[in-house]
């Protein structure tokens, strides 16, 4: 299977899949729990997520584990069931794959620092990462994407422990912030610096992930294009999201502004496409109708 | 060296994140029995807004941003027993209440925008992450804060903003702290919608809302 998603790759333009935790809140997902934590308690909600963009036309979809390093679990307590909860992600994953489609490990920052900004290691790091990769792996995912990763010295240290864990492929997804002078991260690495360090790495396929709305994605796709013959990946937010008094999210882009650009990021040359944060289902149907015309 | 040299180097450990020369420099200004008030407004401070200008510019990003913060954070604990001894009150710029509301772990905003506004002069209380919006009124009647910060990063913590300012509504305490509003999700007219009486986008616009809303 490890394979096949190359194979893929080669032929035509991958179709990822779009947000995960606006779903689980549209399905009752309480405010301030762990979304990790119901892989285990409604799998049923999580497998129903998968499914409907699995439908949608996703070829490879992404666990409910974005948070599930056991940095990032610690802060709701349940760092000691890591393996428990990744493993889970997978496994329901799995239920909801079709034959010939792809399961993605998903493994998000631990929202902490290393140091010296904050209190980490970087085996600290390293270990907390390697104990999802190994959860994941074992549960059955095709590949694992290290994604929404701000700092590359963190981005590094997740790969490093994912390939401690497991044979599987790994990419790795980059955040950019727009600055007046091009795509920095938070830390600070140029776009340059993260694909030259993960490519020098041996990363099968690179990219970035959220903050960027479609239009500023295809931008950043085109640099990264002149960067490296890698396959690259895809994944923009629907603009930047907005609450009214009443409580609605509304993201400013939009559905057809957000599709407007998106044969632009495969222009640019973007291999995997899928969307972040305020994108769903139907976002990734119209994608696929742009994507997969037949 | 003219006391006008050492004002500048105060800058420039900040500027270049030098903590071991910010601190060389904040004993020395002692020793040569220095205006203290001085050292701070016309040494330190600039070197932190000149920081807070590299990044708005994109010169300078998040660790930059820590660490001189962390300069800042060092020289005053020098200077601050000298201030105590020769009844010097540090002019607090404020006291402000800081966390991210409930239901939200992010912090990472949060401790940046409270680590300037401490770098810039104000007093800071830092609650942390996944504060009940009940500890923010405590301890802002108990500290006697000027004002309260709410962080929050998902839309559906945002909420948590709104009740805080409806919690003080009701027991009419509106109007008694300044609040001001931030986090990825948050905007303007969010924060003019739940009645906030400021929002900034980042640390730095969060200290010059901070000065302007204490003002009045």
């Amino acid at each position: 299977m490890n394979e096949a998603i190359f194979e893929l790759i080669k032929k035509r333009t991958v179709l990822l899949d779009g947000g995960m935790g606006t779903e689980l809140f549209k399905r009752g997902f309480p405010q301030g729990a762990c979304p990790e934590s119901w892989n285990v308690e409604r799998p049923e909600v999580v497998k129903e997520i998968h499914k409907s963009y699995y439908d949608a036309g996703s070829d490879a979809v992404l666990t409910n584990s974005f948070g599930g390093s056991r940095i990032k679990l610690s802060s709701y307590g349940l760092e000691k069931r890591c393996w428990e909860l990744n493993y889970a992600a997978a496994k329901i994953g799995n239920e909801a794959k079709p034959k010939g489609r792809f399961l993605g490990g998903s493994i998000g920052p631990t929202g902490k620092f290393l140091k010296p900004q904050g209190d980490f290691s970087e085996s600290e790091f390293e270990d907390a990462f390697a104990e999802q990769a190994r959860g994941l792996a074992e549960g059955g995912v095709d590949f694992l994407l290290i994604e929404t990763q701000y700092d590359l010295k963190e981005a590094l240290c997740a790969l490093r422990g994912a390939r401690k864990a497991s044979q599987l492929p790994v990419f790795v997804t980059m955040t950019f912030d727009h600055k007046p002078r091009g795509f920095f991260t938070m830390m600070g690495n140029s776009v340059a610096q993260c694909i030259k360090e993960l490519e020098g790495q041996g990363v099968p396929a690179v990219g970035s992930n959220c903050n960027l709305n479609s239009e500023e994605m295809a931008e950043l796709v085109k640099a990264m294009r002149e960067l490296t013959s890698l396959p690259v990946i895809a994944q923009a937010n629907a603009g930047k999201p907005s609450l009214t008094d009443e409580g609605k999210v509304a993201y400013s882009q939009g559905l057809e502004d957000y599709l407007r650009f998106i044969p632009q990021i495969i222009q640019n040359g973007a291999n995997l496409v899928g969307g972040c944060c305020g994108t769903n289902p139907d976002y990734i149907k119209r994608m696929a109708a742009i994507i997969k015309p037949n | 060296m003219s006391k006008e040299e050492l004002l500048a180097r105060m800058a420039k450990a900040v500027l270049d994140g030098d903590k071991e020369e910010a601190v060389a420099l904040a004993k020395k200004a002692i020793e040569e029995r220095l205006d203290l008030n001085d050292v701070l407004e016309k040494g330190y401070i600039p070197g932190i807004q000149k920081v807070g200008h590299l990044w708005e510019q994109g010169e300078y990003f998040l660790p930059e941003l820590i660490t001189s913060a962390e300069c800042m954070k060092a020289a005053i604990e020098v200077l601050q027993p000298e201030l105590t001894k020769a009844h010097i009150a540090v002019r607090s710029l404020g006291k402000v209440v800081i966390g991210t509301v409930e239901g939200d772990i992010h912090d990472i905003g949060k401790n940046l925008v409270a680590s300037i506004l401490a770098a810039n002069g104000f007093d800071v209380i830092d609650l942390g992450a996944d504060v009940k919006l009940e500890k923010f009124v405590e301890k802002a009647e108990q500290e006697k804060a000027d004002v309260i910060c709410l962080s929050a990063l998902l839309t559906t913590t945002m909420m948590g903003q709104k009740k805080l300012i409806e919690m003080l509504r009701e027991r009419k305490l509106y109007g008694r702290f300044k609040v001001m509003v931030g986090g990825a999700p948050v905007n303007q007219n969010w924060a003019d919608s739940i009645g906030a009486d400021g929002y900034a986008e980042n640390a730095l616009t969060a200290v010059d809302a901070a000065k302007r809303l204490l003002k009045k």
